[in-house]
């Protein structure tokens, strides 16, 4: 049994208290009994007296100590005299035992004179028997008493039980066994439906209601948010784009699979902390870092195109290099933490498509010679920076020929053949290139008369030579007009420049023309405005 | 004092009722305690009379031995004395002398049949003391106790 179960806590009080109760009336009982006992054997001693009073009077009177030892001794026998005292006016009488105890004094008077007084006869109580009889009456009272209130107390008990405790244990148990949330609502007791444990089992029933009602929405807003969480992680996830959530100082806390796919990628192991905005994995952080910074200042959202380190082992690292484009946003959350989030967008394929654009516009496929664009490009670059450089403009005499009787491979040969004499005639910062179907042109950085003219004629001679086409076995002459202009001495534009070194180019081959002669002896230069000699 | 004396005049007077048929009247009224006319003791009083003749002393108030003279039998006097010393009837007062016969008391032991014996017993006898109507009284005697009065 439960020591601190509600039956077990009743049960000791209702005993404790109902003994406490007999202790106390027993103790009331005795105390009253013994009172009553006292003036029961008062009376009976008063009657003793009476009984006696006319022999002890004589016995008194005659001052007759027989007698009065026979009164005396007739009253011994009783049970409540302890002891008898007879005394006359000068002497005493009789007296069977001396006691402390008060004793009752009566008057003796004469038998004959009712008024003379003759002597007194006192009784003294035998108050251990009276004690002895209160004792054994408040013994059977208590006994009695004992009897009565274990009975009170258990049918008080079995009525508390069936009453109260058992309803209420039954209660305890039926909600302890109670999951909140659930259906399950708990009876009310038996005869209680009106009493204070059917309110209160009402009123869990309600909180019960109450709370399951709350749990349900709960459960169906937990649904809502874990679908919502789990697409919103799908797309995080799924994302082809890697995406870092981080702290300022460089802590990832989420990072998706593309971001580790991408790190595989460079081969770089993945660290909690790859540094402020991932400078780890950059070639160039600090550009990302100030370009961040600038952007975050002016409330807007960092982007740049980053290329990351390459630390595979693998030897091409050019052509596995990664170029993303990282757009980095600041999240402030709803305690005030700021958080970074980075999406970088592999933007490699896009670049290298754009590099091998920008090889086919500054380079010619065939001849592996610059495309006009960059010596352009060059010349702009050198007229930007006021560097003075010539521009030669050079055509091929006799190729339409060869291409017309021989075919366009047998022209390309001729043309990929002038090209590499024309490359192996040039210094390092020169740059020669193919302008367009037979026509070359080079960019000198030296800028003496006497100098291009040596360079040039050495080309010339180069070119004036016969090639032998293999596949015909025959000896092809091709010759080859060049104009030249210098800047900044003859002009200061590019325009210019070409159109005075193409004028001069048409000047040598109308005069090469004109002569009539085989396409060697055509070749020749001119430059754009004589030199001074 | 006044209600004592009204008791024993009911008591007298029931007594004298009683009687009526056998005695006389005037007899019966008045009774005179008497010593002899040699006794120094002038007059006593009833307890010290009670006394003497219920046992309880031997002797005078002065010291001198008393022998209190009874009558006989069943006297309408012996009758009346006793009724009006003791208020008890002869049974009665035989009852207490037989109550205390044991402890070695006696009752009068003197015994005279009629009143004229007590007179001349009295008369001859210094130390006795008896009782007689007061009709009979004669100088021979001295009244130390009137009933009357």
């Amino acid at each position: 049994m439960n020591r601190s179960g509600l039956l077990f806590r009743l049960a000791v009080v209702m005993v404790f208290a109902s003994t406490i109760v007999v202790f106390i009336s027993a103790q009331l009982f005795y105390r009253l009994t013994y009172l009553n006992e006292v003036e029961f054997a008062n009376k009976e001693i008063s009657q003793l007296y009476h009984t006696v009073s006319a022999t002890a009077s004589i016995a008194a009177y005659l001052n007759d100590t027989e007698l009065a030892k026979e009164v005396a001794n007739g009253l011994a026998t009783n049970g409540v005299v302890h002891g008898v005292k007879i005394t006359t006016e000068n002497s005493v009488i009789s007296s069977t035992v001396v006691s402390d105890n008060e004793p009752l004094v009566f008057t003796l008077n004469s038998p004959f004179e009712k008024n003379r007084e003759v002597g007194k006869l006192a009784i003294i109580p035998d108050l251990k028997h009276i004690e002895n009889r209160a004792k054994d009456i408040g013994e059977a009272n208590a006994k009695a008493l004992i009897a009565q209130a274990s009975v009170v107390t258990i049918v008080a008990i079995f009525i508390a039980y069936i009453l109260i405790t058992r309803p209420m244990i039954n209660i305890a148990a039926n909600l302890h066994d109670t999951m909140p949330g659930t259906p399950h609502r708990l009876p009310v007791p038996d005869f209680h439906e009106n009493s204070e444990l059917g309110k209160l089992v009402r009123d869990i029933n309600e909180l019960l209601k109450q709370t399951e009602s709350q749990i349900s929405e709960e459960r169906v807003l937990r649904k809502e948010m874990e679908i919502l969480e789990k697409r919103f992680r799908m797309l995080f996830e799924n994302s082809a784009s890697p995406i870092v959530l981080m702290e300022p100082r460089g802590s990832i806390l989420l990072h998706n699979d593309a971001f580790t796919q991408m790190l595989n990628k460079v081969g770089v192991r993945f660290k909690t902390n790859l540094g402020p905005l991932l400078s780890e994995l950059l070639d160039t952080p600090e550009q990302l870092i100030k370009s961040v910074k600038s952007a975050f200042e002016n409330d807007e959202i960092a982007t740049g195109e980053y290329k990351l380190i390459n630390q595979t082992s693998s030897g091409d690292k050019k052509q596995n290099s990664l170029w993303t484009q990282i757009v980095v946003t600041s999240i402030v959350s709803d305690d005030l933490k700021e958080y970074y989030q980075l999406t970088l967008h592999d933007i490699s394929r896009r670049k290298k498509e754009l590099e091998q654009l920008s090889l086919k516009i500054n380079y010619d496929h065939l001849t592996q010679l610059q495309s006009r664009h960059a010596v352009e490009k060059m010349m702009l670059e050198y007229i930007s920076s006021h560097k003075s450089f010539a521009y030669i403009l050079i055509d091929l005499n006799g190729f339409k020929q060869v291409n017309d009787v021989y075919g366009h491979d047998a022209g390309n040969e001729i043309l990929i053949y002038i090209s590499s004499q024309l490359k192996k005639s040039i210094r390092h910062d020169d740059i020669v290139c193919r302008w367009g179907g037979d026509e070359f042109a080079l960019m000198l950085a030296d800028t003496s008369i006497q100098g291009v003219k040596v360079t040039l004629e050495k080309i010339l001679a180069k070119i004036n030579k016969n090639y032998y086409l293999s596949k015909y076995d025959k000896n092809i002459a091709i010759g080859a007009s060049m104009g030249v202009s210098f800047y900044p001495r003859d002009a200061k534009d590019m325009q210019t420049l070409i159109g005075m070194a193409d004028d001069a180019m048409y000047a040598v081959k109308r005069k090469s023309d004109s002569n009539g002669a085989g396409e060697n002896e055509k070749s020749g230069l001119m430059f754009a405005t004589e030199p001074v000699k | 004092m006044k209600r004592f004396r009204f008791i024993i005049g009911t008591l007298i007077f029931s007594v004298m009722f009683n009687n009526v048929m056998a005695d006389n009247a005037a007899e019966v009224k008045d009774i005179v305690v008497v010593v002899n006319k040699d006794n120094p003791v002038e007059a006593m009083s009833r307890s010290q009379i009670i006394d003497l003749f219920m046992g309880k002393y031997v002797a005078f108030p002065d010291g001198q031995v008393a022998v209190p003279i009874d009558l006989t039998g069943n006297d309408s006097t012996k009758r009346l004395f006793y009724q009006s010393l003791v208020g008890m009837s002869l049974a009665r007062v035989n009852s207490y002398w037989s109550r205390i016969r044991f402890t070695g008391r006696a009752r009068p032991s003197v015994k005279q049949s009629t009143e004229d014996d007590i007179i001349l017993y009295v008369s001859e006898t210094k130390n006795a003391i008896g009782y007689i109507s007061r009709s009979k009284l004669t100088d021979q005697v001295k009244v130390v106790y009137p009933f009357y009065e």
